[in-house]
């Protein structure tokens, strides 16, 4: 796509998200997932008791609002190296955590003991620590309106429950990947694993919400290493797997075996590969790569909770501030640079049917045609604060809190770059490029606290001379100032390179919560990004 | 300090007995060849203010039991926070099923045991006693005077307070009951032009200096006004300890004796081996480990209920030992070794003033943020400096400075060790979370790469 074509609009967006095209790849029909969301399984009688007993506690100790969650998480770990198993671990948690909101400030209290007794202890627990917090600093804020929701039901669209396949084939996958690698001369090590998860969230608010939702996640990694014969070097290949809200077809689908052995040639092509040449490259970033990028210098700088001074503690602030200041007016890349912020997109991690307080997914764009539009991360208490300068109206659906354990904050949704309308390839990026970087993979990442400078490696690095990749490069990084870099790209792909990368461990907030987010997005090319020598 | 003590009955988490009862009621229903259980349990509480207020505060209370069954070389693991009889049982029948359907592990060992463990208590009733009232009153000490100061406070009290445990079926118990509490404060001014941070860090809450605290943020964020431009390149600098114990928290585990044999760490000898015995930093730096270590204690067992003791890592700059684990150290026909449970590095009575005196040209750093891992087998690490940079000439601060970006190896770090200042426990998370203790002075270095310039704040 070239700079003066507009990218893809809000409607084509929406289509690409639920539309057939994806859920199909996972093998899925999107009458299927239509058909799954309809039979989502509902709450379970007791634990629906106790969430309401809980509100009714927290009521009577004088709570202008609450909300309960009841919360099961399965979770199942199977690690490899070489040919043995280093791990395998199945865990279950489960627990009530009630927050109470009185006078302007919130109290918190979670416990593994889900009777009505401790349920009750739980709620006026969370009431007396809201008001022991309003006495030492009176609060003054305040909760936007919400929908109810009576009867929310909600499932991740999957076609096998992962935890429905036995460990032993599992394994067998895992060994496969191995062998495949350990096939490659050069190769000392490789390791392999498969994570699961499974959670029933059952939320209750007094504002009348009920909602049960079933989350369903897998993870699978490989990481080949090859050490010089004097062992003098070693370098790995890996972190190339995205996770994926689908169940167990998508572990299946990705071919794995083959991966290894392309990733183990790759491992042992970096120990002889030239080290890089610093100074000024274009670079052509695959979607393996180029996602995380977006995660750390478009999607958190565009947390609203950072902007408001939340996070200055921890994550820290944003560049993109203050609100009024920025909304509308800075110029974050190009004509052809669309973001949309959605918790709706097939496949992604941060996909839900509602969010912690009872607020539907919804999917919008943050940056528009280059221009930044929007904020994202938003929860009720933040409407009212950002109401004389912002489009929201209404809370945007970013409430989540990690386990039962964690109370609710603002967190990122997924956060997707949208691909160009022409059926534009990565071969076509390579072509438009002289001397450039092809990179694949995320490596060593680092940002500062407003995500202006930033430094990013990755897993393989081609160079490119006269419109062709030609050999092998290593100990490259790319340092750059966020909107220096983004105006930089000039040239994006079509809807056949895009794909979803993503992190089921994001951190933010204190008590830190990991957050499972994914960012979709076609192959791209920078111009003129300073590139360093990392050793 | 307060005495790390507090009468059992008041304790939160479960007690010796309680955990003795779950672990042999566990036990009873096992038909592996082996058994561990794990037990971890305790409440954590926290207040968290931003913008000036008061933002969340909570507690949260929990018992997880991580139950590991064995046959022969097979080897599987249940993880449950459901402790009810039933829920056991069926715990153990899920780990024992899925051992057996696991394939095998050739480094599986038979769990250990005949272990003697060191006499520490890490539980201090001034942390365990400690209520929402009380932090919600540490909390807001900086309130009044940062709104005073037209500046504004972000600040987190992270508290802790439990036991872990480990018992196996060749009759080993261990049991250890501890608290932490992270206290870290941000000030910045109203138009974010200034930042400045403070934090502390202990297992007993008389320890954490929460005046000192807001003082130090305050004065902090006052001192980095109008901070400039300074060009990127090689500097000498101070590392105030808190920068110190970030970097050195990321070093724990390359004391790893598997990586260095196989050729992956630092301490991997060219053409095999390791570098044990040989002089790998400064003569000055000297790297421990302790259990006991007053104020900075660790459980003196591991996951595993093999007993750790007080281990010298580097003395006088030359690495004296790495960790085995009980399957390497079988292969390598040595004696086990666990790896590093806190890290404490040997400093001086040397003022951070007489750190700075020592400075022609150079730069001071107060923490940093976003540390990542650039080349494990240089130590090397890329990562921001945050709240608070300083120019220092001629032995005095002269202004405050933009942020940077550094890339450097740890092992050049401290090649270049030329003074160490006093050592004290410092909060090294960059979440501000209370992480195992890092105990360490500033350092005066001759050289540190600050590799480019950041415009953040």
């Amino acid at each position: 796509m070239r700079d003066d074509e507009p990218g893809v609009d809000r409607r084509e967006f929406v289509k690409l998200a639920a539309g057939s095209a994806l859920a199909v790849a996972a093998g899925l029909s999107s009458v299927e997932v239509e058909a799954q969301r309809n039979t989502a399984p509902g709450p379970d009688a007791v634990e629906r008791d106790l969430a309401l007993l809980a509100l009714d506690a927290a009521r009577s100790a004088g709570a202008v609002y609450a909300d309960a969650r009841i919360i099961r998480v399965l979770s199942e770990a199977i690690e490899t190296r070489e040919r043995q198993i280093t791990n395998v671990t199945k865990s279950e948690s489960y627990g009530i955590g009630v927050r109470a909101f009185v006078g302007g400030s919130w109290g918190f209290a979670a416990t593994r003991d889900v009777t009505r007794d401790a349920v009750v202890r739980a709620a006026r627990e969370a009431v007396a620590i809201a008001v022991a917090s309003d006495r030492a600093a009176p609060g003054t804020t305040r909760l936007a309106p919400v929908k109810k929701v009576p009867d929310g039901r909600w499932i991740t669209p999957h076609v096998i429950d992962p935890f429905s396949v036995p460990v032993e084939s599992k394994a067998d996958l895992l060994f496969r990947i191995n062998e495949e690698a350990l096939k490659v001369k050069g190769v000392g090590f490789v390791t392999s694993s498969a994570s699961s998860l499974k959670e029933s969230r059952l939320l209750a608010t007094t504002d009348g919400s009920l909602i049960q939702q079933t989350f369903i996640r897998v993870s699978p990694n490989v990481n080949v290493t090859a050490v010089a014969p004097d062992n003098s070097d070693s370098q790995t290949r890996g972190s190339a797997v995205a996770p994926a809200g689908r169940g167990w077809e998508y572990v299946t689908g990705l071919e794995l075996a083959a991966r290894a052995a392309r990733y183990a040639n790759e491992a042992v092509a970096k120990l002889s590969a030239p080290p890089v040449e610093p100074g000024t490259w274009d670079l052509v970033l695959h979607p393996s790569h180029l996602w995380l990028t977006i995660h750390e210098s478009i999607a958190h700088p565009s947390e609203l909770d950072r902007a408001l001074g939340y996070e200055a503690n921890y994550a820290g602030t944003t560049f993109l501030a203050p609100p009024d200041q920025v909304l509308g007016k800075v110029r974050l890349g190009q004509s052809l640079m669309t973001f949309v912020a959605n918790r709706t997109e097939e496949g992604g991690c941060a996909t839900v049917g509602w969010d912690d307080e009872g607020v539907a997914a919804t999917s919008y764009p943050i940056v528009d045609k280059g221009l930044f539009v929007s904020y994202q991360s938003a929860t009720r208490e933040m409407i009212d604060l950002v109401a004389p300068f912002s489009a929201y109206k209404d809370a945007p659906g970013h409430a989540y809190g990690q386990h039962w354990a964690s109370i609710p904050f603002p967190r990122m949704p997924n956060v997707s770059l949208q691909p160009a309308a022409r059926a534009i390839s990565e071969d076509d990026l390579v072509a438009a490029t002289d001397r450039g970087i092809f990179i694949e993979g995320d490596g060593s990442y680092s940002i500062d606290q407003q995500r202006y400078n930033f430094q990013f490696g990755g897993q393989t690095f081609w160079e490119i001379r006269n419109g062709k990749k030609t050999r092998m490069l290593r100990d490259v990084a790319y340092v750059a100032r966020t909107p220096d870099f983004w105006n930089s790209m000039s040239m994006i792909g079509g809807r056949q390179t895009y794909e979803l990368g993503g992190a089921l461990s994001d951190a933010k907030g204190q008590p830190m919560q990991l957050n499972s987010v994914s960012h979709g997005c076609p192959a791209a090319l920078f111009r003129n990004v300073r590139v360093i020598r990392t050793a | 300090m307060s005495q790390a003590t507090g009468t059992t009955a008041s304790r939160k988490g479960l007690s010796r007995d309680d955990v003795k009862s779950l672990t042999d009621r566990v036990l009873s229903f096992a038909k592996a060849d082996q058994t561990r259980i794990a037990v971890n349990s305790g409440v954590s509480e926290f207040t968290r203010t931003a913008m000036n207020r008061i933002t969340t505060s909570g507690s949260t209370a929990d018992d997880v039991v991580r139950i590991t069954s064995a046959f022969g070389r097979r080897v599987a693991s249940i993880e449950t926070n459901r402790l009810d009889a039933a829920s056991l049982e069926k715990a153990v029948r899920d780990a024992e099923a899925l051992a057996r359907l696991s394939p095998e592990n050739p480094e599986y060992l038979p769990e250990p045991s005949g272990q003697t463990y060191l006499d520490v208590s890490g539980y201090y009733a001034s942390t365990g006693n400690l209520t929402t009232e009380d932090r919600g009153r540490a909390a807001s000490l900086v309130l009044e005077r940062a709104r005073a100061a037209t500046t504004i406070s972000a600040g987190y009290i992270d508290v802790s307070a439990g036991a872990r445990a480990v018992a196996n079926s060749t009759g080993l118990f261990a049991y250890h009951a501890s608290t932490a509490v992270a206290s870290t404060l941000t000030v910045r001014t109203a138009d974010g032009s200034s930042s400045g941070w403070a934090g502390g860090e202990g297992a007993d809450w008389t320890t954490i200096e929460s005046e000192r605290i807001a003082t130090d943020a305050l004065a902090k964020c006052e001192a980095w006004r109008g901070k400039s431009a300074l060009d990127p390149g090689t500097y000498e600098a101070v590392l105030e300890p808190t920068a110190v114990g970030m970097l050195m928290s990321r070093m724990m585990g390359a004391f790893d004796a598997r990586s260095a044999d196989e050729g992956r760490s630092y301490f991997s000898k060219r053409g095999g081996g390791t570098l044990l015995g040989e002089k790998v930093f400064d003569e000055r730096v000297t790297i421990k480990s302790d259990p006991a270590w007053a104020n900075g204690e660790t459980a003196p067992f591991t996951q595993a209920g093999e007993a750790t003791g007080a281990e010298t890592w580097v003395e006088n700059g030359v690495l004296r030992s790495l960790a085995y684990s009980r399957f390497w150290a079988q292969r390598q026909k040595v004696a086990s070794k666990p790896g590093m449970s806190n890290f404490i590095m040997q400093g001086t009575d040397t003022s951070l003033a007489d750190l700075i005196g020592g400075v022609k040209r150079g730069v001071l750093i107060t923490r940093f943020w976003y540390i990542r891992p650039l080349n494990p087998r240089m130590l090397a690490l890329t990562g921001i400096t945050r709240d608070g940079t300083f120019l220092i000439e001629n032995g005095r601060i002269s202004r405050p400075v933009t942020n940077f970006r550094f890339n450097e190896s740890l092992a050049d770090l401290l090649r270049n060790v030329e003074i160490l200042g006093r050592p004290t426990r410092v909060c090294a998370s960059e979440n501000s979370s209370a992480g195992p203790p890092i105990i360490v002075p500033a350092l005066k270095v001759r050289a540190f790469n600050l590799a480019s310039l950041s415009d953040a704040i």
